[in-house]
């Protein structure tokens, strides 16, 4: 039982919480729906934790400001949706290739463009991992409760201190905005994070050299070691690389995330763990799916749901495990197909089929839908 | 070496990537006399974006961050805001500065945080090999404007000056102890201060838009066509004969914007101990 | 009267760009026959003895690789 006290609340108001608790003390953002709660929640809270809070000019700022703050030694996050999303994403490669820790939440709504500003989705999927150019790696969070908020964010900052990368929060606006039960724990109940910094001298210290864990630390400006940060494929010494250092760094930072996904690959089921039919889905649509569960098993029908809470990396082998036993997977989303590619891809198995219940326009699939899905498509 | 430059480059990136003759790299020198005469290296934090004046801070040894093109002002800010006593300069170009970084420029100079904004006009997109710039003379002939630029340059200053900074200068290479006098006087300065140094690019602006690649016919156009104006009301007569005002155009004191966060910061937690949240 | 002991010229970074020479008010500069480490043809002083420690030359150089050391007047170098 986790001491702390219970608070019905929001989804990004637990975003905003979590964040506090975890020690950020920076956010940039801009006024997007269904993120804008976060962006106030900021404004009203920083102030009082001798914070900073900006709103500012357009998501492209946020973002860089948000790794300025990292690099000044604040544990920083900024918020939006898809549209600001994509203006960021520049921002999101930038972050990865200067190697500093932030969390970006990414609201999911309507695509594509300004698509539908209220209205749930999961088009964005892609994109938090593909959407700059380039190689690198990021780790991508998606909570379907506000509790999940809420635990997510602390872990995000966390992941993000450990690898020194954006993490995303890959939210949507039903888990944005549905108000329900969140325990807080109490501070001293959670585990925080922080980046490692370096234990030699500036003379000694080379910037962008790691030990076997790939990851660098990290020394805040204005602390005794002058380190030139580019944005640029860099030398160990950050200095633009020639061919050789490109391609060591490029391998570098994208592998100091994906040999060490089995630390942090976190897929759940929900249900029968050997039930021959599973669902699999993300975020929002993991609520519908339990739902769904429920009153099948009512109807004495046994189903499980695999809910995929860290989806990228993908974690193929934690996946593979979840699914074992099943005969008959669908993947649930709020997109044409994307988590259905993944499933597809990790599952090579022609005897069993991976259909898609695809559904999007914003309206949440109800629970009934699911078992409708099922009959139909028998 | 220069023994200015023994004290403060970072010696295992020289030599500069700058062609001979830049003025880049007589701006890296005139700055460090003024940081040397300030002693503040140790509180120095640089930002830049991505062009060839983006290049100057890297060759210093000091904290520094080189993010994406035309974003160096946000990145400026967040440095600041994470500890406002940091000394925060940003080294931008006519490009990175005024075209996609040019919002960036009008929201910090409307905050008045106290930044200093040094922007490296050579009147072209120097580094891609010699496209228009936003400050670029009408008539031109660039890689992008083979017959001819048809668009009106735009005067940083002015939109600084317009969008709320509170110190505006230009100067130019060709006298560089008075661009180090203003680096200091920019650096000292409380509030968002903005200079505009019109510089040298002998292999592109020299090359395509005046005629010749030798670096001593450059300066000499940049001595030629900076007069120096002692009012800001001589600005017009100046940029009437086609030449380039430079001087102190502005300076005047106007509240902080993170000595206001801190108030407000004050302010709010005292309400808060009072009687809860607002 | 001030005057110069030499004028380094650092070979690792000189490009060559003839500034010095361009800016200086007392013909201290030539071009020369030597190349830099990046193969520029390098200035060479000739005429040190013209040199008035104005150090524009100094201050002018974009590759920081001159310097002038001040003529001993039987005191320090500067």
């Amino acid at each position: 039982m986790k001491k702390g006290r219970i608070k019905v609340m929001q989804g990004n108001e637990a975003c905003v919480e979590a964040a506090i608790l975890a020690g950020c003390r920076f956010f940039a953002g801009y006024p997007i729906t269904p993120a804008s709660e976060i962006l106030e929640g900021m404004a009203r809270r920083l102030p009082l934790v001798d914070g900073f809070c900006l709103q500012a000019e357009d998501e492209i700022a946020a973002i860089v400001a948000v790794v300025g703050a990292s690099w000044g030694g604040a544990k920083a996050m900024t918020a939006t949706s898809g549209p600001g999303f994509c203006l960021m994403q520049e921002g999101v490669g930038l972050a990865a290739s200067v190697e500093s820790p932030c969390v970006i939440v990414n609201v999911q709504r309507g695509g594509p463009a300004s698509g539908q500003s209220t209205s749930t989705a999961q088009g964005d999927l892609y994109q938090a991992r593909y959407g700059s150019n380039g190689d690198y790696s990021l780790i991508t969070l998606c909570p379907s409760t506000s509790q999940e908020m809420f635990d997510h964010t602390i872990r995000a900052f966390n992941l993000a201190e450990r690898f020194r990368i954006p993490v995303i929060i890959l939210s949507d606006e039903v888990v944005a905005h549905i108000r329900e039960k969140v325990t807080i724990p109490d501070p001293d109940q959670l585990e925080i994070v922080e980046r490692k910094k370096p234990t030699v001298p500036m003379e000694e210290f080379i910037p962008f050299q790691a030990g076997e864990d790939d990851v660098p630390p990290m020394p805040a400006f204005n602390t005794g070691y002058k380190i030139p940060v580019i944005s640029q494929a860099k030398s160990l010494s950050g200095n633009r690389g020639n061919a050789k250092e490109a391609e060591a760094f490029i391998h570098r930072i994208t592998r100091k995330v994906d040999a060490h996904i089995a630390e942090f690959a976190d897929v759940r089921t929900y249900g029968d763990e050997k039930a021959e039919t599973a669902f699999v889905s993300f975020g929002s649509v993991c609520r519908s799916a339990r739902s769904a569960v429920d009153m099948a098993r009512e109807k004495g029908l046994a189903l499980r749901s695999v809910e995929v809470k860290t989806i990228w990396p993908f974690p193929d082998d934690l996946l593979r495990s979840k699914l074992t036993g099943a005969k008959r997977m669908v993947v649930a989303e709020m997109n044409l197909g994307m988590l259905v590619n993944e499933v597809r891809r990790v599952i090579r198995r022609p005897d069993i089929p991976i259909e898609l219940f695809s559904k999007i326009g914003g309206i949440y699939p109800q629970p009934q839908e699911f078992l409708r899905f099922l009959e139909e498509k028998r | 070496m220069n023994p200015l430059g023994e004290k403060y480059l970072r010696k295992n990136f020289l030599p500069f990537l700058f062609c001979p003759g830049c003025g880049d790299g007589m701006i890296v020198q005139a700055f460090l006399e003024a940081v040397d005469d300030l002693g503040i290296i140790n509180d120095l934090a640089l930002a830049a974006g991505i062009g060839c004046s983006a290049w100057i801070p890297v060759y210093i040894h000091a904290d520094v961050l080189k993010v994406l093109h035309g974003r160096a002002i946000p990145a400026a800010i967040g440095l600041k805001a994470t500890r406002p006593s940091r000394k925060v300069v940003v080294f931008t170009g006519d490009g990175d500065g005024l075209a996609i970084g040019g919002n960036h420029l009008l929201h910090a100079a409307r905050r008045n945080i106290d930044i200093t904004v040094v922007m490296v006009n050579n009147q072209i997109y120097a580094m891609t090999g010699g496209q228009v710039a936003p400050s670029t003379p009408v008539g031109s002939r660039t890689q992008t404007t083979p017959y001819g630029n048809l668009e009106k340059p735009l005067d940083g200053c002015k939109v600084a000056i317009a969008a709320g900074a509170t110190m505006v200068s230009r100067w130019s290479t060709a006298y560089p102890k008075a661009l180090s006098r203003t680096f200091k006087k920019a650096m000292n300065h409380k509030g968002f201060s903005f200079v505009e140094v019109i510089s040298q690019c002998p292999v592109q602006t020299g090359r395509y838009i005046l005629g010749s690649g030798a670096p001593h016919f450059n300066l000499q156009w940049i001595k030629d066509h900076c007069v120096p104006v002692e009012d800001p009301s001589q600005i017009g007569e100046v940029e009437a004969q086609g030449k380039i005002p430079v001087g102190d155009f502005l300076q005047i004191e106007k509240p902080e914007f993170m000595e206001e966060v801190q108030r407000m910061n004050q302010k709010a937690k005292e309400a808060q101990s009072k009687g809860g949240e607002r | 009267m001030k005057g110069a002991e030499r004028i380094e010229i650092d070979r690792r970074y000189c490009k060559g760009c003839m500034l010095c020479q361009y800016v200086c008010k007392f013909e201290v500069f030539e071009p020369g026959q030597e190349r830099s480490a990046l193969d520029y043809l390098m200035p060479r002083p000739v005429k040190l003895e013209n040199c008035r420690f104005c150090r524009l030359c100094e201050s002018h150089c974009p590759d920081m690789a001159l310097f002038v050391v001040a003529r001993k007047k039987g005191g320090e170098k500067e």
